[in-house]
């Protein structure tokens, strides 16, 4: 995108917002308008000099910075910005999927009022464009039941299966925040059962149900999936053949091997390190220490016996 | 005088008139932009300031005279005005909280239309709007520094029909290649955004993965014209599946698993588009896989909550997969 597009943009918007907002500081108006300070002071030099020709007093538009205050005299010419174009509304569809499992109804109708808003050439580029970017992500109709729970602030329970565990518990949490990582939809909250702030996945998750009672909020640390394959104590070995994943995945912490292949340390957390090796089918190999090599073994075994 | 100034300044004259604006007259009110210079010149320069306006969606249109008025331009302001689109509550808090969680991400194509258009949909909202208290992360890979331009040219250049000229690299071949690419979209799966387009050197719809291309050029040359079309039949979901073993690479074949515990009771969830079977106790999944490897190494990660039941070749390649990674860690079969 040129410059002169965006910052043309930007300037439209600006004067209708600062009229609707009289007297925004110019820090407030900078982060609104996501430029840094000195950008919007020039900006805003820029548009004094904005007129109708012939340029008498009268024709330009009336906005002036005082006290670090931005103020502009009603412009009925631009008393509100230009419409969506086609890919501003198509972006916005486009990020709007991500929460589509969440909110089927209310998505629909937003998406359906947001055409109607749009000139006819950006509908034709709003059409075409929206099938281009797919950002949908994979979930349950509950994770409205879970964003909801959050803005509300109201407790949640629900069966529970951590990884690795053979049977759910049942779970009584106070929801504090939803997010999607790499895919994957978690919540974080506070487990009231186990007094500490848990983190659950959403597709190990059932019987979810909002409760009537609500909470304040508690001070926590903010959420954080944990990433096993940060550095740690296990050493494992990769063969030539998915090295380069391997390298992708860690970056210069991937240790070069002479057969191409590469050598990595990650956590010792052994539920994870188990699955994790095993997912690779063979490519992988733990190197120490002995008692992670075992419960890899055994647990290739069990599997093995279990196929006959 | 500036061209954004002029381009502005336009703007200002346009909305206030009530009545067609001349040639004539535009070349009298910008003496300096449009009245000096030959006519093609200045003509050729009134055109692109005229393209890129409507590029910002200004409605600005030609209209012939007649025995009322005069040939000129004319700014329909019933078209350029913001209307209240009248969302819910529930409705902005969608919008708003998914746009600001891709915007926030780091890595979303087209950042800067959806910060305009989050812009625009909140201009009418009164008060602050909630903080939004939905996250994505991306990053499944390191080196991710160059993946947020590169989306956004790619979004530029789908957006305007562009060929793209990459430098890319994957594991399977590491050699960089350089290939002329129509950018059809974009698919976010996993934590990683693919592009898929037609490959001009292998002649066909090809998929890239976006944190793999090291370098990005868009075809520069007249850049309102498109290159290429997408086929009216291209699905982008089709080409980027939600799970590895949909990946297309083999040809496809049925697998039956057997799932126990709570993981019956997310079958749904876990194998997306799967066949969910319920038989008494335990749960059955029938799945239409195209990587075989990649689900029964899965399969194994999920060991013992989920078995392979059928075909007999799945269960043979299941057990040699098993045999490895106990061979590897010293087990005795």
């Amino acid at each position: 995108m040129s410059d002169v597009h965006e910052r043309l943009r930007r300037l439209l918007f600006v004067v209708p917002y600062v009229a609707r907002h009289r007297g925004v500081t110019v820090d407030a108006l900078a982060k609104q308008l996501g430029v840094s300070r000195e950008e919007l002071l020039r900006d805003l030099e820029l548009l004094t000099m904005v007129g109708r020709p012939p340029f008498q007093p009268d024709d330009f538009i009336d906005l002036h910075v005082e006290n670090d205050r931005v103020w502009v005299d009603l412009d009925q010419r631009f008393s509100k910005p230009p419409r969506l174009t086609g890919p501003e509304a198509a972006a916005l569809a486009s990020a709007a999927e991500l929460l589509r499992p969440a909110a089927q109804s209310a998505l629909a109708s937003a998406l359906a009022k947001l055409e109607k808003v749009l000139p006819a050439q950006a509908k034709r580029l709003y059409r075409e464009l929206g099938s281009a970017v797919n950002a949908r992500s994979l979930a349950s109709e509950e994770l409205g039941t879970l964003t909801r729970a959050v803005e509300e602030r109201r407790e949640l329970e629900f069966d529970y299966a951590g990884r690795g565990s053979t049977a759910a518990e049942r779970r009584h949490v106070e929801p504090v925040e939803v997010f999607n990582h790499r895919g994957q939809w978690y919540l974080y909250g506070w487990d009231l059962g186990r007094g500490s702030e848990r983190l659950f996945r959403l597709d190990r998750m059932t019987a979810i149900r909002r409760m009537d009672r609500t909470f304040s909020p508690r001070s926590m640390p903010p959420a954080r999936v944990p990433d096993p394959a940060e550095r740690g104590e296990v050493r494992v070995r990769f063969t030539a053949a998915s090295a380069p994943y391997l390298r992708e995945r860690f970056g210069g912490e991937a240790r070069e091997l002479a057969d191409g292949g590469v050598e990595v340390k990650v956590s010792g957390e052994e539920r994870w390190l188990v699955q994790w090796i095993l997912s690779f089918g063979g490519e992988a190999e733990v190197l120490e220490p002995a008692w992670a090599r075992e419960a890899v073994s055994r647990a290739a075994m069990r599997a093995l016996d279990g196929t006959r | 005088m500036d061209r954004t100034e002029r381009l502005l300044d336009l703007v200002a004259l346009l909305l206030d008139a009530h009545e067609p604006v001349s040639w004539a007259e535009l070349k009298e009110s910008f003496p300096d932009d449009y009245g000096s210079g030959s006519d093609e010149a200045t003509e050729r320069k009134f055109e692109r300031d005229k393209a890129e306006l409507l590029e910002l969606g200004i409605p600005l249109t030609y209209v012939q005279g007649d025995e009322d008025r005069k040939d000129g331009y004319l700014l329909d302001r019933s078209a350029y005005y913001l209307p209240e689109p009248g969302f819910t509550p529930e409705e902005m808090a969608v919008l708003y909280a998914a746009g600001s969680a891709a915007l926030a991400s780091g890595a979303f194509p087209g950042r800067h239309d959806l910060q305009h258009a989050l812009r625009k949909i909140g201009f009418f909202a009164g008060g602050e709007l909630a903080t939004p208290r939905v996250r994505m992360e991306l990053g499944a890979v390191r080196e991710t520094a160059a993946v947020p331009e590169h989306l956004e040219a790619l979004w530029a250049a789908a957006s305007a029909r562009k060929w793209v000229e990459i430098v890319y690299a994957s594991p399977k071949r590491p050699e960089p290649s350089t290939r002329k690419v129509d950018p059809y979209g974009l698919v976010l799966r996993r934590g990683v955004w693919s592009l898929v387009g037609f490959c001009h050197l292998r002649e066909g719809l090809r998929t890239f993965h976006v944190h793999r291309i090291r370098a990005l050029k868009m075809n520069a040359s007249k850049p309102r014209t498109h290159d290429f079309e997408v086929p009216a039949d291209f699905a982008i979901d089709a080409h980027v599946p939600h799970a590895p073993w949909q990946w297309g690479i083999e040809p496809p074949v049925e697998v039956r698993l057997e799932l126990q515990g709570p993981l019956a009771a997310q079958a749904g969830a876990h194998f997306p588009d799967a066949r969910v079977e319920r038989r008494g106790e335990h749960t059955e999944v029938v799945l239409r896989v195209t990587l075989l490897d990649a689900l029964l190494k899965h399969v194994l990660a999920l060991w013992p909550q989920a078995r392979v039941v059928s075909p007999e070749p799945a269960r043979a390649r299941f057990r040699a997969l098993a045999q490895a990674v106990a061979s590897r860690h010293g087990a005795r079969a």
